[in-house]
């Protein structure tokens, strides 16, 4: 679960014990057999079987993806509870298709990351932790990416955009709203 | 951005800037493979331990362990399967080194972890990445696979009986899968907490088996320690601290950037003013943080001046550390108690929460912060942070909770005004309509 | 093997203590009190919640104790300014998100954390920001969950996992946010209430007992529980002649159990004072009449001129007796003597399932006690279902297993839920478990016996291979499958195998009740008829019946009428039950809570159940009704209302328990076996022959499922004790999760009336 999309003070979401399973392509499929095999231990793929699953699946671990990891790595899905709400990149609640997120530690921060924060604040209207309400956007502030030399940075799903200006961030909003931005998940 | 060396001859650095330079061509052309070559064919496992021990090489992850002696540690008579795992999940702030040198020239991390491998008779090595450098991964998955057509990663290495098969994995956002232990966890397919030590990863590590876990830029050194050989590589930097060091300059300089220097290179303050290109908009150097957000905040009087050589000793001796080598330059407009707090809420927002201290300390640490910044605070505030630090520094589970420590003492050791103007009642209760909270 | 011992200074003060021996455990032993919350024995290290600070010499930092195993020449500091400084700094830590309403909280009184602080005293509340906050709710009928309270000693998880093989409630999320929970907020599991016993906070709670009462108004009465056969020590908290709870919590009790308990064992006592219980004695007057409340003088005088009139008209072996293996040793003698003295017949027996006696006649072995499981090296499980009927036998599995390194070889004809744990499991054809000892017992039999089993020649021949070169104990089990020749053979196996140096075999039946042991001990399982026959003979050679307790309803089913075609028939029960039904009359009988007594456990354990309330009503314990009927039939028992005397007259007559005495039994930390006589090696060739004819006749048919068994499928059945229990009906439902958590899912669930209509099997 994102701590993002978290209040200050948070349950774990509450997620029914699926019924269902989810279903894959054979490509799909095949990736995963990929990533299975490098290990010895099955349940070592949790996290890029996690990734390929909130990929196919809107983009969250919904009850029947749950389903389906638990299955396909032969653990329980207490197990796959207790990772997922560990890692914040793995979001066990819908988010927007295009997710902002800006990085808020202190190089972007020393140069100007709380003026692209709210620069996006006021563009859509959501504070970071939210999605708008047509779900195409949510906005986040996360840990250091790892840009800082090229600070202020976002990335956008896993795309880093760098050097950012609020011109430039105006931009990519609109290429977002027209589609033309790809939303970076991969 | 800047990226390049200074003050010496680019090693690692040495690929960045040429065209196409991830591909293995470029790789080969300039020297690449050259080391695997040399040592599959005419060294054994421990003549390599031995060269590395000799280049006085420290691990580059943070914690500056000599990389000779970790590798020393391998039981060689273990029957159990060996691992070689790379560290490549560069979360501390201010660090980006790992990423520039997996992007700009993955053939040489690979190399080095052939190396590696060769020298503690590992046949699966693995390169853990956080989760956001996706297209990182990418690329290294590309250049395995090139470098498998070539021969050079899979079975039967450049027709050698040796085989060694290397993986990427991906973390999934969490700093502290950072530390080897945690990321070990995490490789498993677990929660990323530390593990307890002993047993070191060199004993029991991934799955139970001997393990070693380096950072990107230790394993990239291997090959031209290799190379050269490891006197002629320690000699680049100091007696104890060998070769060239990849720092990562961030903040308020007019050139950021990936800079190469020697070990021991003898000048903070010309480093920042001359080779970074100085401070922009004409301002004033107020503070560095040389290592990554987890070492002591450095005042510039301890700079200016005061010739700080650029290694591990005189990085202590100069009262911080080199930890990872993310160094962030900040200027006078900085209030160092609002970047305190930034990096604060940073440790909270990655404490695994596996301890007490650190997992109550750093959620405390936060909110005394942000009733501060909201103009709250009160005059023993100081004291009270320094305590909850004490109370967390020395005693946590792993380093995490000593990180989270650090910057909070030297901070409001070093920048004492910058914490009091806040704790100064003056605009209290303007804000909130509480007027006259306590004040002494 | 000895321990090489080593030397080490602890506070100025030299010791000596085992090599390896870790250091918390060491300090404590040797008096110096050291805090800790996650530090649980034989559970995983965790060492996070760094209470257990000391200091080490040429250790750089402040040592967790709990982590640390002893080395020669050692010198440790566990008390100085630095460490409490250190300690009192987590507790600080520990309580700045912790709502300080101790009134509020039902852990209140007996909180971990709390005492901690009124230990020291002086602890000065520095953190003054706002707390962070979660609403209390529940996590299942059972268990209720008030997640501020929790400081992370993650006790519960591991108990969880390791104990009880369930891993059902977990840590998710990170930092400060994680939290103790279960993948949509509903616990599935088999319920037993582990967690909620390890908890040293407020976190966890028993739902049953929620806001009841405080823990300090309750007396506690160390006794044992009264539904399988592992005979777990508990301690029953009561007030105001009301049982409010039950625990195993280990500042009261220490038992073989340690803390654990299972569902039953910790919450079904409501049955205790349940509206339902019999109040007065009954008599129906008139076939056909309807039951009566009567006086205790009128219904002691009226049974026994009836008993009179066909005791006279058709002399002793006319009137049939039947015991119980869920009554005390004391009640069940007391029946013996009736029937023996008083009726003068053979035709007794007691409600068991199925007979062990077989097996006691051939006992070639000791019994394993649970210990002796949780430190075996070997475990061979034939048929029956630990998990469910015996579940602190399932645990000490496990926990031999995971902690011990044990091999598991299971035989069953279910992949149970402990296959998982098995480093061999050998699924069987339904009802051929038999053919399995004639394959161990008799080498050239194993290919019948595959044939039969459904199973490779090669998986038996493996399970010989792992007895053959077996060092250390191994413990052999089995369930109520075993036919009386396999189980001869069984409990010879140790000759079968041969003496061998280090290894040392150990039998462990898994009856299914309390004192299943026991009616065996007793004799009474060893009378003409067994329940279905006296049943059968019911009407006809039989006129008049005295039950203790209650037929199964296994037995029963089929027979209905049997019971009817009596002239007379006495019961004595805690409920209206299918056997009193026909009954002319029903004495109103005490429970486990209301009675002293002894009950023996599969261990062979002889352990005191004592009284924590007064009779319920107009109840009177079992074995003293007995003895006002003797009494009024004209033979003194002379058991002056003591159930001292009665144990005192039993230990006389009863070899295996001569010479026990109450006061011997006092402490339930040092149980008492049994001495059961070992047969040594028998001629089991007879024997053998007819296990042989019997294997062959079993016909290859039937079919063996693949699907495990759900958790809770014997321990969630509603039996005559269990369905008083109103969670009992909702896990029986299978646990139906409510709209809300936030409120108790008794408001808010109705139950379907068909699920309740599974019966029990062990133990109630
Ligand atoms: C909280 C924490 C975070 C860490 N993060 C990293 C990291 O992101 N990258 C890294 O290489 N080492 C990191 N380390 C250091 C590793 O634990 C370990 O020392 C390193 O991987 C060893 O490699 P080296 O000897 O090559 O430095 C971290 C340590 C701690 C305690
Ligand atoms: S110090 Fe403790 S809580 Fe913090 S990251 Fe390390 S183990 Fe986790
Ligand atoms: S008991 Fe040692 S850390 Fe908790």
């Amino acid at each position: 679960m994102s701590q993002q999309f978290l209040p200050d003070n948070p349950l774990p979401q509450e997620v029914r014990v699926p019924d269902e399973m989810a279903v894959f392509s054979p490509e799909v499929e095949a990736e995963i057999d990929r990533h299975l095999a490098k290990y010895p231990l099955k349940r070592s793929a949790i996290l890029p079987l996690m990734f390929i699953v909130q990929r196919e699946r809107a983009g969250f671990l919904d009850p029947p993806g749950v389903a389906y990891l638990a299955n396909r790595l032969g653990v329980r899905i207490m197990d796959i509870w207790e990772v997922a709400t560990f890692y914040s990149m793995i979001n066990t609640e819908p988010v927007g298709m295009y997710h902002l997120q800006i990085c808020r530690t202190l190089s972007c921060k020393i140069l100007g990351a709380g003026t692209i924060t709210e620069h996006c604040t006021r563009r859509l209207g959501i504070k970071p932790g939210e999605t708008t309400p047509d779900k195409i956007f949510s906005l986040s502030e996360v840990e250091c990416l790892g840009s800082c030399g090229t600070a202020p940075m976002m990335q956008i799903g896993f795309d880093y955009y760098e050097n950012l200006t609020t011109g430039k961030v105006d931009e990519l909003i609109e290429k977002c709203r027209s589609g033309e931005l790809s939303n970076g998940v991969r | 951005m800047f990226i390049g060396a200074i003050g010496c001859e680019p090693l690692q650095l040495r690929r960045v800037n040429l065209e196409n330079s991830r591909s293995i061509e470029t790789y080969r052309k300039n020297g690449g493979y050259e080391a695997l070559r040399k040592v599959l064919d005419r060294m054994s496992p421990d003549v390599v331990i031995g060269e590395v021990k000799k280049s006085a090489l420290r691990g580059r992850g943070g914690a500056g362990f000599p990389t000779g002696m970790k590798w020393g540690f391998v039981p060689k008579d273990s029957p159990k399967p060996k691992y070689v795992v790379c560290n490549a999940d560069e979360s501390e702030p201010g660090t980006f080194k790992d990423r520039y040198l997996m992007e700009r020239d993955p053939h040489m991390l690979i190399e080095g972890m052939l190396i590696a491998a060769y020298a503690l008779g590992s046949k699966a090595t693995y390169i853990y990445t956080r989760g956001e450098y996706r297209y990182l991964i990418e690329i290294m998955d590309r250049a395995i696979e090139e470098a498998r057509a070539a021969g050079l990663a899979g079975d039967k290495i450049l027709g050698t009986e040796f085989s060694c098969e290397i993986y990427t994995h991906t973390g999934a956002g969490a700093y502290i899968c950072g530390e080897e232990t945690a990321l070990l966890n995490s490789l498993e397919g677990l929660r990323g907490h530390p593990r307890m030590k002993p047993p070191f990863p060199a004993v029991a590590g991934l799955y139970g088996c001997p393990t070693v876990v380096n950072n990107v830029e230790t394993l990239t050194a291997v090959p031209d320690i290799i190379k050269m050989g490891g006197e002629a590589w320690q000699k680049l930097g100091t007696e104890k601290s060998g070769g060239t060091k990849v720092w990562s300059v961030s903040g308020h300089v007019n050139r950021p950037g990936v800079y190469e220097l020697p070990m021991g290179y003898e000048d903070m303050e010309k480093f920042i003013m001359e080779d970074c290109g100085g401070i922009p908009n004409g301002r004033q150097l107020k503070a560095v943080i040389p290592g990554g957000s987890s070492v002591y905040i450095m005042p510039a009087s301890d700079i200016v001046g005061k010739k700080v050589k650029m290694d591990y000793e005189g990085l202590v001796a100069a009262g911080s550390m080199v930890g990872s080598g993310g160094f962030i330059v900040m200027d006078d407009t900085v209030d160092i108690f609002e970047s305190t707090k930034n990096l604060t809420e940073f440790y909270k927002h990655e404490s695994c929460g596996w301890c007490t201290p650190c997992r109550e300390g750093t959620d405390w640490l936060v909110k005394v912060f942000k009733r501060i910044a909201r103009g709250e605070g009160r005059p023993d505030d100081a004291q009270l942070l320094l305590d909850i630090v004490d109370n967390i520094e020395g005693k946590s589970f792993c380093p995490l909770g000593d990180a989270a420590s650090w910057p909070i003492q030297s901070a409001i050791k070093k920048f004492p005004e910058d914490f009091k103007r806040h704790l100064l009642p003056l605009t209290n209760g303007k804000e909130s309509g509480k007027e006259g909270l306590p004040t002494i | 093997m000895p321990a090489e011992l080593i030397k080490v200074t602890i506070n100025g003060q030299e010791f000596e203590t085992d090599k390896g021996a870790r250091l918390i455990d060491v300090c404590r032993e040797k008096g110096f009190a050291i805090p800790s919350f996650c530090y649980y024995a034989d559970l995983a290290l965790q060492a996070s919640c760094r209470m257990c600070l000391v200091r080490i010499e040429k250790m750089p930092k402040l040592q967790t104790s709990c982590t640390i195993t002893c080395t020669d020449g050692m010198i440790v500091t566990t008390e100085s300014e630095e460490i409490e400084k250190a300690q009192r700094g987590m507790v600080e830590f520990l309580l700045a998100n912790h709502p300080l309403d101790c009134p509020v909280c039902d852990r209140g009184g007996e909180c971990e954390l709390q005492e901690m602080v009124f230990d020291w005293g002086g602890l000065e509340e520095r953190f003054t920001e706002k707390k962070n906050y979660a609403p209390e709710k529940f996590l299942s009928p059972i268990v209720a969950n008030d997640p501020q309270r929790c400081i992370l000693c993650k006790r519960c998880t591991r108990v969880c996992d390791e104990w009880m093989g369930e891993d059902a409630i977990e840590a998710g999320g990170r930092g400060s946010h994680t939290v103790i929970g279960t993948y949509g907020g509903w616990l599935n599991c088999s319920q037993c209430g582990n967690c909620i016993e390890v908890c040293p906070t407020g976190t966890l709670l028993d739902a049953t007992y929620r806001h009841q009462t405080r823990p300090w108004e309750l007396s506690r009465t160390i006794s044992t529980c009264t539904f399988c056969s592992d005979g777990c020590q508990l301690s029953v908290g009561s007030r105001g002649g009301e049982v409010m709870r039950v625990v195993a919590r280990d500042r009261y009790v220490n038992g073989l159990n340690g803390e654990f308990l299972c569902i039953k064992g910790r919450f079904a006592h409501p049955f205790v004072n349940h509206e339902e219980r019999l109040r007065t004695p009954l008599i129906r007057y008139k076939k056909g009449g309807k039951l009566i409340p009567a006086t205790w003088d009128e219904a002691i005088r009226y049974t026994a001129a009836k008993l009179r009139a066909v005791l006279d008209a058709h002399g002793g072996e006319s009137v049939g007796v039947v015991g119980s293996p869920r009554l005390t040793n004391e009640a069940n003698y007391a029946l013996l003597k009736f029937a023996r003295e008083v009726v003068g017949t053979n035709n007794y027996t007691a409600t068991e399932a199925f007979s062990l006696v077989p097996f006691f006649e051939n006992l070639g072995a000791p019994l394993a006690t649970h210990k002796d499981i949780r430190h075996a090296k070997t475990i061979l499980l034939i048929g029956g279902e630990p998990e469910e009927l015996q579940p602190l036998t399932g645990r000490q599995i496990r926990q031999a297993v995971r902690n011990g390194g044990a091999k598991l070889v299971i035989i069953n004809s279910v992949p149970i839920r402990l296959k998982h744990a098995a480093s061999q499991f050998i699924q069987i054809r339904p009802g051929t478990e038999d053919a399995a000892v004639l394959a161990l017992a008799s080498k050239d039999d194993a290919g019948v016996a595959a044939r039969k089993l459904n199973v490779e020649a090669g998986a038996l021949e493996q399970v010989r291979q792992h007895l053959n070169d077996a060092q250390g104990d191994v413990i052999v089990m089995f369930g109520g499958e075993l036919g009386a020749e396999a189980q001869s053979l069984l409990a010879q196996l140790s000759f079968t195998f041969g003496e061998k140096e280090g290894r040392r075999f150990l039998l462990h039946p898994l009856p299914l009740f309390n004192n299943s042991l026991g009616v065996h001990d007793l004799g009474l399982m060893g009378g003409a008829l067994n329940p279905l026959e006296i049943l059968d003979a019911a009407g006809a050679q039989l006129r008049a019946m005295y039950v203790a307790g209650s037929f199964l309803r296994t037995h029963l089913e089929g027979r209905e009428d049997a019971l009817s075609k009596l002239d007379f028939l006495v019961v004595q029960e805690l409920f209206q039950t299918a056997t009193t039904e026909h009954a002319d009359v029903v004495f109103p009988a005490a429970s486990f809570a209301e009675v002293d007594g002894t009950y023996t456990n599969n261990d062979g354990f002889v352990q005191r159940v004592r009284q924590s309330i007064p009779p319920i009503h107009q109840s009177k314990p079992d074995w003293m009704i007995t003895a006002m009927l003797a009494d009024a039939l004209g033979t003194d028992f002379g058991f002056q209302m003591s159930s001292s005397a009665v144990f005192l007259e039993l230990a006389k007559q009863i070899p295996a328990y001569e010479g026990l005495r109450y006061p011997l039994l006092k402490d339930e930390s040092n149980p008492v076996q049994a001495r059961h006589a070992l047969v040594g090696q028998r001629d089991v060739s007879a024997q053998l022959v007819e296990l042989r004819s019997l294997v062959e006749g079993i016909e290859e048919t039937g079919e063996t499922t693949t699907q495990t068994p759900p958790v809770g499928h014997e321990l969630f059945k509603l039996g005559t004790l269990t369905s008083k229990v109103p969670q009992f009906h909702l896990l029986a439902a299978g646990n139906p999760e409510p709209e809300s958590v936030l409120i108790s899912p008794l408001y808010q669930i109705t139950i379907d009336p068909a699920l309740r209509d599974e019966a029990a099997v062990a133990g109630d």
